[in-house]
């Protein structure tokens, strides 16, 4: 196992706290970005392949 | 988000919608951290039940205010917004014990973390199993709560299956 892993897991999880108890108007904010950054993803993802029928 | 939810909570306030209450994903971030979604679940109360439930009433007024429908959801703000019955007890449920949430003037109407578990352990798909997950983590739920709405709905054998094949080690 990676020894870094305990404490990786540890600045993860401490992040995630953060994050929950962020008031609920930032978290609003913060599902508009994800949201953008999620179509934006999408909009960068090559077409897939059509199989030949 | 907030524009979206104030516009919902306008319909609310003007009488197009009964009583209603944020759930899915955007409910849910109110007591966990934000994960992407891509829309907005609303689920509304109508009171009384019509013979023919039919959601034209909402889309009128939606339209009025210059909101147009998007496939089975209405772009409100930037948002496709789902306005879902809430038909089913335990839904109905959760959008008459939601917790007004009011905050620098945007008022809106959110499920409690409870009955996001409860509606989430009912709907059973990979992802609600997840969210469920991040709730139990998160220790944020009144567990005797809980308990009793997974009781009150027949859903304590789904919990107890949930519990052994995700939260026992």
């Amino acid at each position: 196992m990676n020894a870094d892993l305990p404490s990786i897991i540890q600045a993860k999880e401490a992040e995630r706290r953060r994050l929950r108890a962020l008031p609920w108007l930032e978290k609003l904010e913060m599902l508009d970005k994800l949201r953008q950054r999620h179509i934006w993803l999408q909009t960068m993802r090559p077409p897939t392949k059509q199989r030949p029928a | 988000m907030k524009d979206t939810l104030a516009i919902v909570e306008k319909l609310h306030a003007d009488a197009i919608i009964g009583p209603y209450a944020v759930g899915g994903a955007v409910g849910a971030a109110f007591y966990l951290e934000p994960v992407a979604t891509l829309d907005v679940d609303i689920f509304v109360l109508f009171e009384p039940a019509p013979l023919i439930l039919t959601l034209t009433l909402i889309y009128d007024a939606c339209a009025r205010l210059g909101y147009q429908p998007e496939g089975d959801a209405i772009q409100i703000e930037g948002w496709p917004v789902q306005f879902l019955p809430a038909t089913q007890p335990l839904v109905a449920e959760a959008v008459c014990e939601a917790t007004v949430r009011e905050s620098a003037g945007l008022t809106t109407r959110v499920m409690s973390a409870e009955h996001l578990m409860a509606i989430a352990l009912q709907t059973g798909r990979a992802k609600d199993h997840a969210r469920l997950i991040m709730f139990v983590e998160a220790e944020v739920a009144d567990m005797d709560r809980l308990h009793g709405i997974l009781a009150r709905h027949s859903l304590l054998d789904s919990w107890v299956k949930f519990e052994n094949r995700f939260l026992k080690p």
